[in-house]
């Protein structure tokens, strides 16, 4: 009994005004002091916890994401007032679609809610707000929700100070494969040559074509790109017979027109379909960098830092391809409804402590080499 | 730290008489705890309705009190350093004491009895087992060398005392490709000195390399299981994946495939085929978690063990890490 009238003291103490100013101009002060030294430029989250803390502390589970809600705010603030540039969170995971529905829609209607406050706000927001991105598989969400994510994005998307980027509904694997498939088909798509003279050989060919056959649909233009495709001249026959045997459907429609054509076509053919190959950018020229830019965080610094809470040790599909390098990836025990500057602190001073390190080392060895080189 | 009565309001959006909250409302609560506006964008935009002087009227310069106030952050950031440079060392020792005292508890005996005692109370063992293990390329004379080729043995040796059937060493450049043969044979003569002679067969292989596995090994009595040792280096993580996207682009250029044929399935079942499928558990034997180059792809559900402060590869991690696993549930998104 009597610990918990302790509590209930203890409660009234902290949230009375002075010991509330005192911890404000308290954390300022830490805040302060931080952005002295190195800081991560790109922070990442996952905000795991939130229906344990529900179950520890009997409430309702969409209370515990309501409360995760706002520990969200409070790092937010944290990141932002510390001189963060980008911090990026995993709000939904494509597998959370597995839970119950009612937990599922809960959750989609707390993001409609919040991000339709959100819209409300529009000149705070663009004082001290950042620009929202939503990273993720659209095409799984309710077009309501869709709507509401829209316009939070188009209202912030002046900001250019700092970028939350919320990964809603999101895998990594996904996101890979994204990527992968837009720098295919990027490199799908064959360059214009540069004309020497204002016309061009397709238009007049076509237009040709077109008053002599006039009967005939929209086919010869498809046909047209899939003759550009060939490799050669010599090869069109290989490749009209490869390209009947794969399963595209739109390709087998203008494959049974090819081949009444294909006499008439080749004479005009003949020059771009010899240089095809090089109508298209060299795959070779794929780098790491080239995946890079075609993820969702494309154009974000390189992620500094990874914390997940609530004890699990695992990556659990976030970030894959952008934290397998230098980033600093940091579990801990508390859960996300807890999480606060208290808990936040320690993981900061360390990944400062830990580049000072490093720069001083990197020093160090810099002028041992340039010692050498005057020796020598 | 917001007051009890305004954190209620904002939450359920309903003032305590129940008023819906309406904006200028919510904004007037949030507006004690935000940062003062930046310099430039109070200057350009004037906003004139509320009454609050200090986000309205454009910052007044106050040398004397910004000086302070910086001196004052200076201040408590080297006190902040200081104060953890010290926590950090202890924090180092108390777990250097920690890590012998665990060492001598455990140790193996270089008996795989022991082991397989140790790890028999597990609810379950990963099938897959993957380490980060770093070169020291400065090491005198090639002794870096040595001392990764006596790390990968003693792991495999314990490996297949406990029971795992693959496992596989990353190491970022890849040193330990050029010497398979000489490192098959180190791992030999380990087996042979913690086994005798029943020891398990042993096949060691990295990615695009033939895998090879001498003829030499027993097959008559009882064979106690077989250990698959996959070794790979930082070329196997994004720079199989830019690969495999040359390669894809390369078809989609000839119309062998369309870029919308392109899903995780096929990317997951090229990549596991040509470099390895995903480990059940990661041990870290550095003192923080950076997975330096490890493939991005297999890594998903990898369940990751460290322990702070470690330096060195020692039995009382790994098997700390088996406990960990053992330990662990796996949800699935559920």
């Amino acid at each position: 009994m009597s610990s918990a009238h302790l509590t209930q003291v203890r409660k009234w103490f902290f949230q009375s005004p002075p010991a509330e100013w005192a911890i404000q101009q308290l954390r300022e002060l830490l805040i302060g002091a931080l952005r002295l030294g190195p800081v991560p430029q790109h922070v990442a989250f996952v905000m795991d916890g939130n229906r344990r803390y529900a179950r520890n502390h009997q409430i309702e589970t969409v209370e515990g994401h309501n409360l995760g809600f706002e520990a969200l705010a409070r790092i937010l603030e944290v990141c932002y007032k510390s001189g963060v540039k980008v911090v990026t969170i995993y709000a939904f995971s494509i597998e959370n679609f597995k839970r119950s529905r009612y937990e599922v829609d809960a959750l989609m209607d707390m993001a409609k809610v919040k991000l339709s406050q959100l819209a409300q706000h529009g000149d705070l927001l663009d004082r001290y707000g950042a620009s929202i991105r939503i990273l993720g598989q659209r095409e799984l969400v309710k077009p309501d929700v869709l709507d509401a994510i829209d316009r939070a994005v188009a209202l912030t998307s002046g900001n250019d100070r700092a970028i939350l980027n919320v990964c809603f509904p999101y895998t990594s694997r996904d996101e890979i494969t994204t990527a992968i498939r837009g720098t295919v088909a990027d490199y799908s798509k064959p360059f214009k040559p540069a004309l020497k003279r204002p016309f061009s050989e397709t238009h007049i060919t076509r237009n040709i074509r077109s008053r002599q056959l006039s009967i005939v649909s929209e086919e010869p233009l498809p046909l047209r790109s899939t003759s550009d495709t060939a490799s050669s001249v010599d090869a069109d026959a290989d490749d009209s017979a490869s390209a009947s045997t794969t399963p595209n459907p739109s390709s087998s429609t203008s494959v049974t027109n090819k081949n009444p054509f294909e006499d008439n076509s080749n004479p005009p053919d003949f020059e771009p379909s010899k240089s095809a190959v090089s109508n298209y950018p060299d795959p070779e020229t794929i780098t790491s960098e080239t995946l890079s830019e075609h993820m969702f965080t494309a154009g974000t610094p390189p992620l500094d830092l990874l914390v997940r809470t609530s004890g699990v040790e695992r990556l659990s599909d976030f970030m894959l391809w952008q934290c397998h390098q230098d980033t600093s990836i940091v579990f801990l025990e508390c859960l996300w409804p807890e999480f606060d500057l208290w808990q936040f602190l320690p993981v900061l001073v360390e990944w400062q402590w830990q580049r000072k390190k490093a720069r001083e080392r990197e020093a160090i060895s810099v002028k041992a080499q340039k010692r050498g080189v005057k020796l020598q | 730290m917001v007051g009890l009565r305004e954190v209620s309001a904002f939450h359920h959006d309903v003032l305590p008489d129940g008023r819906p909250l309406t904006v200028q409302e919510r904004e007037d609560i949030l507006r004690p705890y935000l940062p003062r506006p930046p310099r430039t964008s109070s200057l350009a935009k004037a906003p004139a309705s509320t009454a609050r002087r200090t986000s309205t009227k454009p910052h007044r310069r106050k040398p004397m009190r910004d000086f302070l106030k910086n001196q004052l952050h200076v201040l408590v950031y080297t006190a902040i350093h200081t104060l953890f440079s010290i926590y950090v060392r202890l924090r180092r020792a108390c777990h250097a004491i920690i890590d012998r005292v665990f060492a001598i508890l455990y140790y193996h005996h270089r008996t795989p009895e022991l082991i397989k005692k140790d790890v028999k109370g597990l609810s379950r063992l990963p099938q897959h087992l993957s380490v980060i293990l770093d070169f020291n390329e400065d090491g005198h004379n090639g002794s870096g060398l040595e001392d990764l080729v006596n790390d990968v043995c003693e792991i495999a040796a314990w490996s297949a005392s406990a029971g795992i059937p693959i496992l596989s060493i990353y190491e970022r450049t890849g040193v330990l490709k050029n010497y398979i043969p000489q490192t098959h044979r180190s791992i030999f003569r380990t087996f042979q000195a913690y086994f005798g002679r029943h020891k398990p067969t042993l096949s060691l292989r990295a990615p695009h390399l033939p895998s090879f596995s001498p003829p030499s090994s027993p097959s008559a009595g009882s064979t106690p299981g077989h250990l698959s040792i996959l070794l790979l280096s930082a070329d196997d993580g994004r720079n199989t994946l830019v690969d495999l996207t040359k390669t894809l682009a390369e078809m989609s250029q000839r119309g062998k495939i369309s870029p919308a044929d392109i899903s995780p399935e096929l990317i997951d079942a090229e990549i596991s085929e040509s470099v390895m499928g995903e480990p059940d558990l990661l041990i870290l034997f550095g003192p923080d978690v950076e997975l330096k180059g490890y493939p991005p792809w297999q890594i998903r559900l990898t369940e990751i063990f460290h322990v702070q402060d470690n330096t060195s590869v020692g039995y009382q991690v790994f098997l700390r890490a088996l406990h960990r696993f053992a330990k662990a549930q796996m949800r699935l998104g559920r």
